[in-house]
């Protein structure tokens, strides 16, 4: 076969290599497509799985770990959680409103697909700096994107994150996570049973888009790729989506669905692939048969990524009862093939077989790389000069920098309370929904800090997973498992394979002692643009959950003269990267000092008492500390007019990063009981000031609260217009 | 006594299950769910048209609603004086269905806004009776159409018929605009001439259990039961 070709298909020689000797003969073209669809790095997890396989994925509680479409966590009384969070990087560059769309669109099918309801999404998106057109672009498409779907659909989302930073300029990433609630006797598996099923089609017509997107999407940009690539992006339909959710939803509680899978990146060929494997069947489907949207030819039917179908299997005469039930939602549905016992995926195309290969060559055979990879750098210990830094510059800093804005502006375009069980809505630590007619919460948080990964891959990996933690303990909500999204530049680099191996290592040690698996995830490699990597970013979306909807703690200020409480270890100044990156003292990533290390031992008893002493109903409000220190931890916590007054030993310690960092607000009668457990265990707090009327002190000095309240809350869209 | 109700669910609807789930924990009664594509809807009290996306906002929001099979049933209900709710797509439906004077249009920001709302009464009708001449009630809104506009006559003849039920307004700690949307007169929901029919965009569903940022959604319906 020409070697333009292979090439094109995103097939190294030698990869082109091993599939011929195993094959023995000559590919089909359709075969080659075949390849290039499941060999790829988002597929086939070629450079990752290697160090993807050390993570822990089980305890008493994961029900289903990595593998299938989510991962699924066992909440008691027959109640299950779904949940996974999934990458659509490349397609929300090159056309943010429908890639960031079909991203929402894909991950919501992976967990219906479970048979769990979605309850809830979060996403995750970073952009590069807003002082250009394209960032505005991106931004505004994104956002509009993300609340389309989801709006439509009728999905509440309930949180995330929205950085920005120059080292996305030109490579904006869009992680979107959903969370659905599955009877545990009702879970639906990949796997079909027998041999001898029918293989049927349900959803949308198949057209041309989104051809080639999973090959796209592990691979680096260069400029002109923009208009180039633009026809491998999927085009989302969410009212389609709704109709075949609920089809079916409907479906799997008729009882007549054995199997399912959605077709994702590398549509009907790696559904189809995956389902032969997981069985250890095989498949056989008539490509004719597949509806289609305009005529196709079966290499673009087999590589066409169109949204908002799936691939079932059915017991043979069931088809009719099947069809009636789609009928009703308006679904085209079509019997495509049959499950084999073959081993081997065929493909049929007017009476021939144009792809005839054994399951175990695509997927067993699959290409795993254990690429070269650096070490980062020894740094040396440098002292910085902070002596220009006042109290009233350090909240001016942080109040015109966008990461730290009130973001409103994005998550007022999302709707939020939809479905009417919403507990706590975006902006606030935890994002949390209430199970369906039950006292059970449900708490989720997207987190990353790619400036610690940057600095110390291990390390940083370790801290990030300790703030998801934070942020759900401080709402109550018991951290239980972990999805991931790896984003990263690319692993040719052994700088950046560097930074893969040791934040995945990071976050192995982290989950470990923590006790929260990972159940779910998605890697995204190759997020850069000719020589400029983005910084380093496995998001990671953590979920727990309470089974007592009373005991919920607010993240915000709850009376006049509840007293003001910091616990934790603060960091030191010249040792806290996002003070440092905030205040504008460094900018050059090579001469931030090492982190300091964190003890998650620490970690995880401030939790345990904190719980208990919400369980006791004795905190009025928490939240934790994370970047732009306590000073933006009690902005936060401002709500309808309450203010504080509060006094430091130095006015830094109020902007530097903490460990096991949380501010809490007690009742005055309730402060001995409070002290007494955090005493008994050895936990570092001090008390700092008082919740005050409109009203913001800081060591007695008077700051404007209602200039500074309305600079927090409108400061986002200021900026970015 | 027992209050009946029904659900109209069209597909795309989103919000048929939060209103079932209303109307039965404030009636302590079953809801019956209707499907669009039915020609009868037995008797009862009240139907509610829930929010959502039907059929996908295509055409415009509410339109292809307006055409399905089980409207004539709907229009049959309200003519025979009993009440009917419209929530946002459901107030799209109404309106394009003729029921209510004027059209929703597109926010004025151009943008979906999915936040707490503020909104007091100021016509009274049978919807909200329980509701205090000035009391601020707090429900969220969700929706890129809800502007609500309609003719200068249109304007006049809702006011002289006292057909406004609820105008948004400020809340106490809000720092936005009392008008979220554009809509003309700050206008939120409004009722037809005999005032048993009402749509609204804000969601009161979304806005009566003790985890909701407010309860003040239930008031509507505990008006229509007392």
């Amino acid at each position: 076969m020409n070697k333009e070709l292979i090439l094109q298909h995103g097939l190294t020689l030698d990869e082109f290599q091993i599939i011929e000797d195993c094959l023995k003969r000559d590919l089909t073209m359709e075969e080659l497509g075949i390849f290039s669809a499941m060999w790829n790095e988002h597929c086939c997890y070629k450079t990752s799985k290697k160090w993807l396989k050390k993570l822990p994925t089980k305890n008493d509680i994961v029900i289903q770990g990595p593998g299938e479409n989510a991962g699924i966590i066992d909440l008691e009384d027959n109640d299950g959680i779904a949940f996974k969070i999934e990458s659509h990087n490349h397609p929300s560059y090159i056309e943010p409103f429908n890639g960031s769309a079909t991203g929402v669109g894909g991950i919501l099918r992976d967990i219906f697909t479970m048979g769990a309801r979605p309850i809830a999404t979060l996403d995750s998106i970073r952009f590069g700096e807003i002082k250009t057109d394209k960032t505005k672009y991106l931004l505004n498409g994104v956002v509009h994107g993300i609340g389309h779907y989801g709006n439509c659909i009728g999905i509440p989302n309930i949180g995330g994150e929205c950085e920005f930073d120059k080292t996305y300029d030109y490579n904006n990433l869009v992680n979107a996570m959903a969370i659905g609630h599955v009877k545990k006797n009702a879970i639906f598996y990949s796997k079909p049973k027998t041999v001898g099923g029918l293989i049927v089609y349900i959803g949308s017509k198949t057209g041309k888009d989104g051809i080639h997107g999973a090959s796209m999407a592990s691979d680096v940009f260069s400029e002109d790729d923009e208009d180039d690539k633009r026809p491998s992006v999927q085009v989302g339909d969410p009212f389609m989506e709704k109709l075949l959710m609920e089809g079916c939803l409907e479906l799997m509680s008729s009882g007549l669905i054995e199997s399912m899978q959605d077709m994702g990146a590398a549509g009907i060929t790696s559904s189809s692939v995956e389902m032969a494997s997981k069985g250890n069947v095989g498949v056989l489907i008539n490509l004719d048969k597949i509806p289609l949207r305009q005529p196709l030819t079966p290499y673009e039917i087999l590589l066409s990524e169109s949204q908002e179908r799936m691939l079932a299997v059915i017991e043979k005469g069931n088809d009719e009862k099947v069809r009636e039930i789609l009928k009703k939602w308006q679904i085209d549905f079509e019997v495509i093939g049959e499950i084999t016992n073959t081993k081997r995926v065929v493909f049929e195309s007017q009476n021939k077989k144009i792809v005839d290969l054994p399951v175990n060559i695509i997927v067993d055979d699959a290409p795993e790389y254990d690429r070269e990879f650096y070490l980062p750098k020894k740094r040396n210990k440098r002292k910085f000069d902070l002596s220009n830094l006042t109290l009233e510059k350090m909240i001016s800093n942080l109040l015109n920098n966008l990461n730290h804005l009130e973001k409103s502006w994005v998550y007022n375009q999302y709707d939020s309370t939809v479905m009417g069980d919403t507990v706590k809505e975006p902006g606030q630590a935890t994002g949390i929904v209430k199970l369906h007619d039950s006292q059970k919460v449900i708490g989720a948080s997207t987190d990353c800090n790619p400036l610690y990964i940057r600095i110390n891959p291990e390390l940083g990996m370790i801290y990030t997973v300790a703030e998801a933690y934070r942020n759900l303990i401080a709402s109550n909500i018991k951290p239980m498992a972990i999805t991931n999204n790896l984003n990263f530049a690319s692993p040719l680099d052994p700088n950046i394979m560097g930074e893969i191996v040791l934040s995945v290592n990071g976050l192995k040690i982290s989950a470990s002692q923590l006790d929260t698996p990972i159940v779910s995830g998605n890697v995204s490699l190759y997020n850069q643009t000719n020589d400029a990597p983005i910084n380093p970013t496995p998001v990671i979306g953590m979920v727990g959950s309470n089974s007592n909807i009373n005991k919920i703690v607010s993240n915000k200020f709850q009376s006049e003269g509840d007293i003001i409480i910091s616990i934790g270890e603060n960091i030191d100044p010249h040792k806290s990267p996002y003070f440092l990156q905030d205040q504008e003292i460094v900018e050059d990533i090579n001469l931030y000092n090492e982190l300091e290390n964190i003890n998650l031992e620490d970690e995880k008893i401030t939790a345990k008492i904190l719980m208990e002493i919400s369980d006791n109903n004795l905190l009025q409000s928490c939240n934790d500390i994370s970047r732009g220190g306590i000073f933006m931890t009690l902005m936060k916590m401002i709500q309808k007019n309450y203010g504080f007054n509060i006094k430091a030993s130095n006015d830094f310690e109020l902007f530097c990063e903490y460990k096991s960092g949380y501010v809490t607000t007690i009742k005055e009668n309730n402060l001995k009981k409070v002290f007494a457990l955090l005493d008994e265990n050895k936990i570092n707090y001090e008390e700092i000031g008082r919740v005050v009327i409109e009203e913001i002190k800081i060591n007695s000095k008077n700051i404007d609260y209602f200039d500074i309240k309305d600079q927090y809350l409108n400061n986002f869209e200021r900026i970015i217009n | 006594m027992s209050f009946k109700s029904a659900v109209i669910t069209f597909p795309g609807s989103n919000c048929d299950r939060d209103a079932i789930t209303y109307l039965r924990d404030l009636t302590n009664n079953d809801v019956l769910n209707i499907w669009h594509d039915e020609t009868f809807i037995p008797s009862v009290d009240l139907i509610i048209l829930p929010g959502g996306f039907s059929f996908g906002d295509y055409l415009r929001s509410g339109a292809m609603a307006s055409k399905s099979n089980i409207i004539p049933e709907v229009i049959k209900h309200a003519n025979s004086g009993k009440f009917l709710l419209g929530i946002c797509n459901g107030f799209q439906i109404l309106s394009e269905i003729g029921l209510l004077k004027g059209a929703l249009i597109q926010n004025n920001k151009l943008k979906f806004l999915g936040k707490d709302c503020f909104v007091k009464k100021k016509h009274e009708n049978k919807f909200n009776k329980l509701i205090k001449k000035d009391q601020v009630l707090q429900i969220p809104v969700a929706h890129n159409e809800g502007n609500f506009y309609c003719s200068n006559d249109d304007l006049n003849y809702l006011n002289d018929e006292e057909l406004i039920a609820f105008e948004y307004c400020m809340g106490s700690f809000s720092n936005s605009d009392a008008n979220i949307n554009g809509s003309i007169n700050n206008i939120a929901g409004i009722t037809n001439e005999g005032k048993n029919v009402l749509g609204m965009m804000p969601h009161p569903e979304r806005a009566y259990q003790n985890f909701h940022t407010s309860m003040d959604g239930k008031s509507i319906i505990e008006s229509l039961i007392t």
